[in-house]
């Protein structure tokens, strides 16, 4: 058997619509780079990064999805073994916005009802551009109780803060599992009371 | 260099003949077509069917097709109510007429006749294919570069605008301004300009680049073949034939690059149609079909790997459906890509070859495979090493 170089494995997945810049984000938390020309997903892509949260090694297993939906029944495959979601929209771009509400059904129907799920408005470095303001989102994400940040693969805002946060939010719920097999399950944003939900840390 | 001069000797010889023979030309281009004069752009016309055996039937074919492809562009790009000339003829600002579009016609009409209402409802899936033309062959410059044949009734605008494909989606002719009061009535107005950062720019009247006419080509496919519209990946089934055809060193071809390519993919995507229709996954030709394929034959040619890759729970659709769906474009350089295409297209029983490719890609990374982990092999397969394509290819041959 081959020495374990991580204490958990994290199996993550970036759902959104076409071009709103999920490779981007992707790339940018696992390369630290930016290019603004990547080929078109086809079914599914995937990186790895390991990142230390509260003294644990914990391997993120990330898989980036293509948009379209003529993919859909390859890629909600992968929905089923996900612990986290993240589900991406493009502030320029309204109806990649209006669409959060069919990807949630998505995730509903496929995913494993405890999924962390977290809503991303990407591109927020484009202010010129900007059509979704950033209530919104916040008011789609309380309606729903999940996580929201705005995020810029290009200029770097919140990208590694929005892995980190999910992943802490399975590691809340994973140790809580480990603690007491028959925990409930929480709603994010209510339950938890010592930590804050992640309203707080978007981009100006 | 005397091999390489004997394979440009015998295809010289076959297209010297008055009839190609089709088996010969199977046989020759399944070796890869050299790099010289326009072989590989008539070979590949050739073996997808657009041209015929027979040579003297070739410029009446052509002349057909392009007129049509015209009409197509007539009928299909330009806006509605635009103006053209009257007998076809590209000067003079002669009689002009309309299409389509009378005094009940108007842009805020949502009656299902009018022209108008199509022209917006097209402007959902062409905002799909303006992200993923922008986004071709990448690490290559030619997209970005001009092309020295633009479509005339479409660059040059005359005043109207949407006649270039990306206008109607890309809002970048307006322009935005802050306006400042400061003090007693001091207004500064602060123009933004919108800066297409970008290297996919779009290009200034009278010139258009090659994204531009593969956006057209994709966008007159969906037009025509409105039950499967437009799905990403086609644009990397276009690309290498759009780039073959608008680099052959016969300018007369050149010239109608768009239009010869347009047919070659047309009848390219009426063979692997089924690979781009949801619906049709798990049918025969369907993209799960053929994924199984490639899993069986890897299961009897190497059980061992077959097995360490399912004991890892890779599944085949990790990396083979992007392999199968593009026909291998986004797994090798472009000039590789070509290669393999003259092997796949000279295959008389189309993509046994292809799935032959495939299998000998995972069994030449045998050692590698079944000493990584999970997420090593998911990498190497997804982003496959560099490699000597002839390689492979020779590897895949020999797999009987």
């Amino acid at each position: 058997m081959a020495k374990k170089t991580y204490d958990l494995l994290f199996k993550l997945l970036l759902i959104g619509d076409s071009g709103v810049g999920k490779t981007c984000i992707l790339f940018r938390f696992s390369d630290d780079a930016f290019t603004s020309t990547f080929i078109s997903t086809i079914g599914i892509d995937f990186k790895i990064k390991t990142v230390e949260l509260r003294g644990k090694k914990i391997k993120l297993q990330i898989w980036d999805t293509a948009g379209q939906e003529r993919f859909h029944t390859i890629t909600t495959s992968y929905y089923r073994g996900a612990m986290g979601i993240m589900l991406v929209y493009d502030i320029t771009n309204e109806k990649s916005f209006e669409n959060i509400v069919k990807w949630l059904r998505n995730i509903d129907e496929h995913a494993n009802e405890d999924v962390e799920k977290m809503i991303l408005g990407n591109k927020c470095d484009m202010s010129d551009k900007r059509v979704v303001s950033k209530e919104r989102g916040e008011a789609i994400a309380r309606e729903h109780g999940i996580r929201f940040m705005e995020t810029s693969a290009k200029s770097n805002t919140n990208i590694e803060g929005a892995f980190c946060e999910l992943a802490e939010a399975i590691l809340d719920k994973t140790s809580g599992r480990e603690s007491a097999e028959n925990t409930e399950r929480v709603v994010i944003d209510r339950g938890n009371g010592d930590k804050a939900p992640g309203y707080n840390k978007c981009c100006a | 260099m005397s091999m390489f001069k004997a394979r440009v000797k015998e295809f010289e010889d076959l297209f010297a003949q008055d009839v190609i023979d089709l088996k010969q030309l199977r046989r020759h281009t399944f070796n890869g077509v050299p790099d010289v004069h326009s072989f590989r752009a008539i070979s590949w016309k050739m073996l997808l069917g657009y041209l015929g055996s027979k040579r003297s039937s070739w410029p009446a074919t052509l002349a057909k097709k392009r007129a049509l492809y015209n009409q197509f562009i007539v009928e299909l790009v330009l806006p509605p109510g635009h103006t053209q000339n009257g007998d076809g003829n590209d000067d003079g600002d002669g009689d002009n007429e309309s299409r389509g579009v009378g005094l009940q016609d108007h842009p805020l009409s949502e009656g299902p006749e009018s022209a108008w209402n199509t022209f917006f409802s097209d402007n959902e899936f062409l905002l799909q294919i303006d992200k993923d033309v922008r986004r071709l062959c990448p690490d290559i410059s030619f997209f970005q570069q001009p092309t020295e044949y633009p479509c005339e009734i479409v660059v040059h605008s005359k005043g109207e605008h949407g006649r270039r494909l990306h206008e109607r989606v890309v809002p970048s002719v307006l322009s935005s301004a802050n306006v400042e009061r400061k003090g007693l009535g001091m207004t500064k107005i602060n123009l933004i300009t919108k800066r297409s950062a970008e290297n996919y720019a779009a290009m200034e009247e009278g010139q258009e680049a090659h994204w531009e006419v593969v956006q057209r080509i994709l966008f007159i496919y969906a037009k025509l073949n409105p039950g499967q519209g437009y799905v990403q990946g086609m644009n990397e089934i276009v690309g290498p034939i759009y780039y073959v055809m608008a680099s052959d060193p016969d300018l007369e071809n050149r010239t109608y690059a768009e239009a010869d390519c347009f047919f070659c993919f047309t009848a390219l995507m009426s063979e692997i149609r089924d690979f781009f229709i949801k619906t049709l996954d798990d049918s025969e030709g369907g993209i799960k079909c053929m994924m199984s394929k490639l899993s069986n034959m890897l299961k009897a040619k190497d059980i061992g790997i077959y097995d360490h890759l399912k004991s890892q729970e890779l599944h085949p659709q990790y990396y083979s459906f992007r392999w199968i769906n593009l026909l291998l474009s986004q797994e090798f350089p472009l000039p590789d890509v070509l290669r393999i295409w003259d092997s796949v297209f000279s295959d008389e029983h189309r993509f046994d070859f292809l799935i032959k490719i495939c299998c000998s890609m995972i069994l030449i990374q045998r050692e590698a495979i079944l000493e990584n982990d999970f997420a090593s092999n998911v990498k190497l397969l997804q982003n496959y090493p560099p490699i000597d394509i002839n390689v492979v290819l020779t590897h895949a041959v020999s797999l009987a």
